[in-house]
Order: structure tokens, then C-alpha cells, then sequence
């Protein structure tokens, strides 16, 4: 399933927007973390995990979902909310700490949750996973037709959750999808030295499901593999394990030395970046690069509105760090 | 002595930064003890006393720092 | 004995004991995640994979159930594990090797089967990590028989604990508080960095430690908190009331006899603590000094962090963290003084 013109204009403006977001969260991220990076200080503390790079994973997905069906999302979840639709002023909001964030700065950027859209993220490797599982059963037991989706990175499908979850979501026919953004690393450790078999797609089958690889961070070829797994399970045909080759332009996390990576492996791929590349095969098929330039320049602007929205916003009251530990 | 910030403690000619003191102005430090932590590019590095005696500090943490640059002393 | 001081950080001095223990007994190895190459996340492991190969310090998968339940077995086998779980928040995917498996193996096997284990792990907040990166979690381990749990509150400590960590029969937990640790990207409170001697030595598990001696009040701490009573006790000093800080550094075995011998000199008692407030090890200190037979000059406090998750936003997490203000504040209205 090709992605239509107007399809990829979408989603061409979608990774602009998501990779400009990005670059925006590392600027204000740094600020207060010079010339000394600490990471408690500045407007953003705590960790910081990037998606440059990995676009295409979540782009190519959610362009076939819709506010109904659900997504659950990792450490590193900047793309994929961004693609799903979440609130760009109260995303950016939460991870300033603010009262107009997600949840009053409760979770922060690796804890957030937007029910509007149906998305929410966590922090522990896998353990996103189950809760796609049962969202899927919800929607499948009330017929509305919706799906889930479950993002992880290689480094999950090595941990207990994985393979529990996958089993089960075949056993119930769960209408969920789980898509694996393999960029090889976790943290330090290469997916070579720690994963028995060169291939995840290919473990689908030990779970009763279609395992589908997409190489080279292709954004159209992401999209057509996922709309064949998104139709297969709004028809009642059960899940599907999607693997994409990605790759993380910046480090695990922000402050990571990246000692381990070979050298030249970064720069080397910067080469490619799936955006540049994206870019010019739009401009090669005939689209006007003053087109273009109007999409980035809107994006541009959304991303620059939520920032300003973000940093006027207040900072909560400390009372309400003792709200909604329980709902009513 | 001077404490110096050896030139091969890094590749490029960019500037570090002192993240630690292990011992303060004044303390007695014994050659080849690590003095202070120092961050370049995120990685943190070491940089022992050259000599036994007392030390001097002369850049505060949080400074950024060159290569070659006198940080301490030590008598 | 080494006589000018050598300082270490918590994370160097780790390393350092794990070398000694490694370099004197060949069936000592290291597990864990990025523990190779990396040397750790906190530093931990610093030039180990140099010295001593990958068959003895082995990278794993995220796959935390696997390679601790393997490190239960590999004490079974007489080997002695240690292993790292980078953050004590993710215990939640492999508890049972942890709190069925190591700690039940001498149980179950009427002391003919130990477990030798050490699983070495981050603890605490205050940096901005949010809910599930900077949870403390002393009672959910201590609260466990068959486990021992110790948090070292500086580098000496940490290196002497760690050893005899590897060198007891039965599982260790052991703690390193983040804010302590000694990580550049991280800030370290400076009175964890001291002076460590580069002999080996040991610092007995389940001996409290007394970091300032006083006669006027307790204060007990562990990791981070005895900092903020050492700091505490600063301010207190020149109001008059001369407190004594005692370093529980063992949380499972408590160690009631100092404690029992503080408090019966002190009879005031304040436990800071940064772990939830609700059945934590406050609350162990409080009810075992008061089992001890005290006759108390006022009711023992203790300065917690409340029952909450932990807030990502600055300005909800740091107002909930315990500091040596609370601490002074509690001591003032103890002597019926009037708080800041």
C-alpha cells in the first residue's frame, strides 16, 4: 500500500515538525547545563531522550491510525506523540514542569499521557507492552474497530514482557500491533552482542503472528507495512510484529559520551537522515520546493507556539503534588 | 609545581570544565593522587598530582578549562 | 595504613573494591547492563572489563529476570555474582529471583545451599528523573527475610561494605544513592568524596556507624540523609543542642544496639529518611527504639518523603525531599523552641 501524494506531504510535514521539535528540546534542554552539564539543572532536568532520527517509525504508523486506537510508547516518545496527535502545548508544557502540561508536571517527558488521543509512554524497558495488550481486548470486546500500538526498541524484545505479551496477544486474537524501532543500541550495548538471532521479525512466528521487517528507516515503505498490519487487525485477524531498521542521531540519552559507538558511525549516518532524503524524493517527484518550504515554515511555527506556550505558562503549586495520587 | 591540564588529555582544542576538587585549599595531597575530576565532552577524566605536598586550588569547579592551563599548585 | 588522604568517590571506590574482590577470588564475576565497556551507568564497574576479560564482567541483554535468576544459580554453583540492577526502580520485572529465589535458597534448603550474591543497585531522586527513576525503596527490600540491605553514605564505607557484601554467603543488597555517587553529569554531595585506604579492608554489615557523636538528640540516617543531619547538626551545634548522627549504613540487619545505646543517651530521636513515609524504615527505627525501653523527653519524629508518587516538576519534587532545614526545625519544636 503506497502512500498516496497528500499522504506523504503529511507525513513529510509530520517528521519536519517532529525532528524541529527535537532540535528545540536539546537547545532549551542545554540551557542552565553549561558550561558544566548537570543534569538536575535548567529549565529541563532529569533525562532526556531524543528520537532524532527514528521519525519514520512513527510516522509511518500513525498515519493510519485514529484518535480511538491506542498507543503506548517508551523513554523515547517525543516522535511517536507527535504523530499520534497529542497536544503539542501541553506536551511541551509537561516536559517544562508546568501546571498547563499533560499532568501538571507530574510525568514529565518520559511519563506522558494524553487521553484525547489514547497515547501514554513509560520508563521500564517491555512494560508498556501489556497495557497495549489490553487495550486491544477492550476495543475488540466493545466492536469499535480499534486497534493499539505498542513501540518499543530491539533492547524490549529481549526482556520477559516481550515474549509474554506477544504470546497472549496471539491467544486472545488481540487487535494490537507491536513495532520494534531497532536502532541497534541499548545504551552501550550493540543489539549484535546481545540478541541470539540477527532478526526479531523472525521470532513472530515462535508467537503465532506475521513478523514483517522494514530496512533503512523508509518512511513509505513503514507506511505500507503497517497499514497492511493496522487493516488485518481492525478485520478481527490478530497482531502483528513490525520491526524497523532506525537509527538515534544523538546519544541514549542527552549527556551520553557515546564512547562506544564506532567512530564515524554518527556522522556516517547523518548522511542519510531519513528526513534530507525524504525531502528530496519529494522535490524529485515533481513537488514544488516552494511547497515545501510553506509546510516547514508552518511547523515551524506550531513548534516555536508551544515552546512560548510552555515557558509562560506557570509553574504548578507544590500542594498539588499530593493530587491525583487517587481519583475520587 | 603547577597542576596542569596535560595536552594530551584530550583530542580537540575545545574547553573542558572542573566538575570536582577531591581535596581542598590547603589539604596535604600525596603524588600521583587524583585531585580533581575534570569533564570534556561529556567523559570524565582525572588529573593526579604531579607532586606531594600542598595544594593551592586555582580554578573553581563549574570553570571552563584548556589544555596547558594551570589549575593548582602545589608546594 | 595509608596516612595522607587518598579521596574517592562512591563510584570509584566501587569499582575499587570490586577489583580487590575480583583479583583475590577467581569465582568472582560481574552481570549486568553496560557494565563492560561502559563501566557502568554509575560508574561502578570502571576498568574492570580492561583487567579481567569478558567471561568475568558480561554485558547482558534488558533482560533482567534471566541474568539475576542465572545469578542465583551461579551462587548455588559456588560461584560468587555480582550483579547490577541499574535503577532500583526496575526491580518490578524480576523481584522473584530476588525475594523468592536468592532470598529463600539457604531457607529451603536448610542452610545446605547458600546464595552468595550481591546486587548492587541506584537509589533516590531529587535530579528530575521522575516516578520510575528515582524511587528510594528501603522497607520494600529490608521488609523481606533472608535478604541483607546496606547504603553506604560515603566512599569509605562504600568500598569496606562492598567487600564484605562479596565476601558474606548470603544475598547482598547494596544500595548507592545517586546523589552521592560521584557522577560528573550528576551532582555529588561533597561529604560522600573522602578518604579511602588503598588496602583492603571491610566495614561489618549490620554495624551502625556514629558520624558526629552528641548527647542531646539522635538523629539517624542513612545514604543521603546523613549528610543532611551532619548539616543539621551544624546549625543545631550553635543554638545549643549538640546531636548525634548515627549512619544506620546497614537498613536489613538493623542495628538495634546502637541504636538502643544512642537513644538511651539522647532519649530525642528524629529518622530521616527519603524513601515513601508509609511502612518504611522510619518507621522500623522508631518502633525498635521504642521496643528498646526508652524513657523519652519527647516523642520521637521522623522527616520522610510523603506517599506520592515522585513528581517530575522541580517545584513539586524538591519541597517533598527531607533536608537539614526540616531536620533543624523538628529539633527546635522537640526542645519546645520556637521552629523558623
Amino acid at each position: 500500500m503506497k502512500p498516496s501524494p497528500d499522504a506523504r506531504l503529511l507525513m513529510y510535514a509530520q517528521m519536519f515538525k517532529s525532528r524541529h521539535f527535537e532540535a528545540s528540546i536539546k537547545a532549551a534542554y542545554l540551557e542552565g547545563k553549561q558550561p558544566l552539564f548537570n543534569m538536575a539543572k535548567g529549565p529541563i532536568p532529569g533525562e532526556m531522550h531524543l528520537s532524532s532520527g527514528q521519525e519514520p517509525c512513527a510516522v509511518g504508523v500513525c498515519a493510519h491510525l485514529r484518535a480511538d486506537d491506542t498507543v503506548t510508547a517508551t523513554h523515547r516518545p517525543h516522535h511517536i506523540a507527535i504523530a499520534k496527535g497529542v497536544d503539542l502545548k501541553a506536551m511541551t508544557a509537561e516536559i517544562f514542569g508546568k501546571t498547563d502540561g499533560l499532568s501538571g508536571g507530574r510525568g514529565g517527558h518520559m511519563h506522558l499521557f494524553d487521553p484525547k488521543v489514547n497515547f501514554c509512554c513509560s520508563g521500564i524497558v517491555a512494560q508498556g507492552m501489556g497495557p497495549a495488550v489490553g487495550a486491544a481486548l477492550a476495543a475488540k470486546m466493545r466492536g469499535s474497530g480499534s486497534v493499539a500500538v505498542s513501540f518499543i526498541g530491539e533492547g524490549a524484545a529481549n526482556q520477559g514482557a516481550f515474549h509474554e505479551t506477544l504470546n497472549l496477544a496471539a491467544v486472545w486474537k488481540a487487535p494490537v500491533i507491536f513495532v520494534i524501532e531497532d536502532n541497534a543500541w541499548g545504551i552501550s550495548v550493540s543489539k549484535r552482542a546481545s540478541t541470539a538471532i540477527p532478526r526479531n521479525a523472525d521470532r513472530a512466528a515462535s508467537y503465532g503472528m506475521p513478523g514483517v521487517f522494514v530496512a533503512d528507516n523508509d518512511v513509505d515503505a513503514v507506511y505500507a507495512a503497517a497499514g497492511d498490519a493496522i487493516r488485518r487487525a481492525r478485520a478481527g485477524q490478530g497482531p502483528t510484529l513490525l520491526e524497523i531498521e532506525t537509527w538515534r542521531l544523538e546519544g541514549h540519552f542527552m549527556g551520553d559520551a557515546e564512547g562506544y559507538r564506532p567512530k564515524g558511525e554518527v556522522e556516517g549516518l547523518q548522511w542519510r537522515d531519513p528526513i534530507t532524503r525524504y525531502r528530496q524524493g519529494l522535490c524529485d517527484a515533481g513537488v514544488e520546493s516552494s511547497r515545501l518550504e510553506e509546510i516547514e515554515r508552518r511547523e515551524r511555527t506550531a513548534v516555536g507556539e508551544a515552546f512560548e506556550f510552555a515557558r509562560r505558562s506557570a509553574y504548578p503549586a507544590a500542594h498539588s503534588a499530593f493530587e491525583a495520587v487517587f481519583v475520587e | 609545581m603547577d597542576v596542569v591540564i596535560a595536552e594530551d588529555l584530550w583530542n580537540d582544542e575545545g574547553e573542558g570544565v572542573i566538575a570536582t576538587w577531591l581535596f581542598q585549599n590547603g589539604e596535604f595531597v600525596r603524588q600521583g593522587a587524583p585531585l580533581a575530576e575534570v569533564m570534556y565532552e561529556k567523559a570524565g577524566m582525572e588529573i593526579p598530582a604531579p607532586a606531594s605536598g600542598h595544594l593551592t586550588i586555582l580554578i573553581e569547579p563549574e570553570t571552563p578549562v584548556r589544555k596547558g592551563q594551570v589549575i593548582a599548585r602545589i608546594d | 595504613m595509608s596516612a595522607t588522604p587518598r579521596r574517592l568517590t562512591i563510584a570509584k571506590a566501587m569499582s575499587e573494591a570490586l577489583g580487590i574482590a575480583m583479583e583475590q577470588d577467581p569465582t568472582v564475576l560481574v552481570l549486568g547492563e553496560d557494565i563492560g565497556a561502559l563501566g557502568g551507568v554509575f560508574g561502578t564497574t570502571q576498568g574492570l572489563l580492561e583487567r579481567f576479560g569478558a567471561e568475568r564482567v558480561r554485558d547482558t541483554p534488558i533482560s533482567e529476570t534471566a541474568f539475576i535468576g542465572a545469578a542465583v544459580g551461579l551462587a548455588a554453583a559456588g560461584m560468587r555474582p555480582v550483579v547490577e540492577l541499574m535503577f532500583v526502580d526496575f526491580f518490578g520485572v524480576c523481584m522473584d529471583a530476588i525475594y523468592n529465589l536468592a532470598a529463600k535458597q539457604s531457607y529451603f534448603s536448610g542452610g545446605r545451599v547458600s546464595c552468595p550474591m550481591v546486587l548492587m543497585t541506584s537509589v533516590g531522586g531529587g535530579y528530575g528523573d521522575g516516578g520510575q527513576h528515582s524511587q528510594c525503596l528501603y522497607s520494600t527490600f529490608a521488609h523481606l527475610p533472608g535478604l541483607k540491605v546496606v547504603l553506604p553514605s560515603n566512599a569509605y564505607d562504600a568500598k569496606g561494605l562492598l567487600l564484605s557484601a562479596i565476601a558474606d554467603s548470603n544475598p547482598v543488597i547494596f544500595m548507592f544513592h545517586k546523589a552521592l555517587q560521584g557522577m560528573g553529569w550528576l551532582g555529588t554531595v561533597p561529604g560522600s568524596i573522602v578518604h579511602v585506604p588503598v588496602e583492603t579492608y571491610t566495614v561489618p554489615i549490620g554495624q551502625a556507624a556514629i558520624a558526629k557523636s552528641g548527647t542531646d538528640i539522635t538523629l539517624a540516617g542513612l545514604g543521603v540523609t546523613v549528610h543532611h543531619a551532619l548539616q543539621a547538626a551544624v546549625t543545631l551545634l550553635q543554638e545549643g543542642i549538640d546531636a548525634e548522627v548515627l549512619d544506620l549504613r546497614t537498613i536489613a540487619p538493623l542495628d538495634r544496639k546502637a541504636l538502643a545505646a544512642s537513644v538511651g543517651r539522647t532519649r530525642r530521636l528524629i529518622v530521616i529518611d527519603d524513601d515513601y513515609r508509609s511502612c518504611g524504615v522510619s518507621a522500623e527505627v522508631i518502633a525498635s527504639a521504642c521496643e528498646g525501653g526508652v524513657d523519652w523527653l519527647a516523642v520521637p519524629a521522623r522527616i520522610t518523603y510523603p506517599d506520592v508518587p515522585v513528581p517530575y516538576s522541580p517545584v513539586l519534587e524538591h519541597p517533598l525531599l527531607p533536608t537539614a532545614a526540616a531536620i533543624v526545625d523538628t529539633a527546635r519544636r522537640m526542645f519546645h523552641r520556637k521552629a523558623a
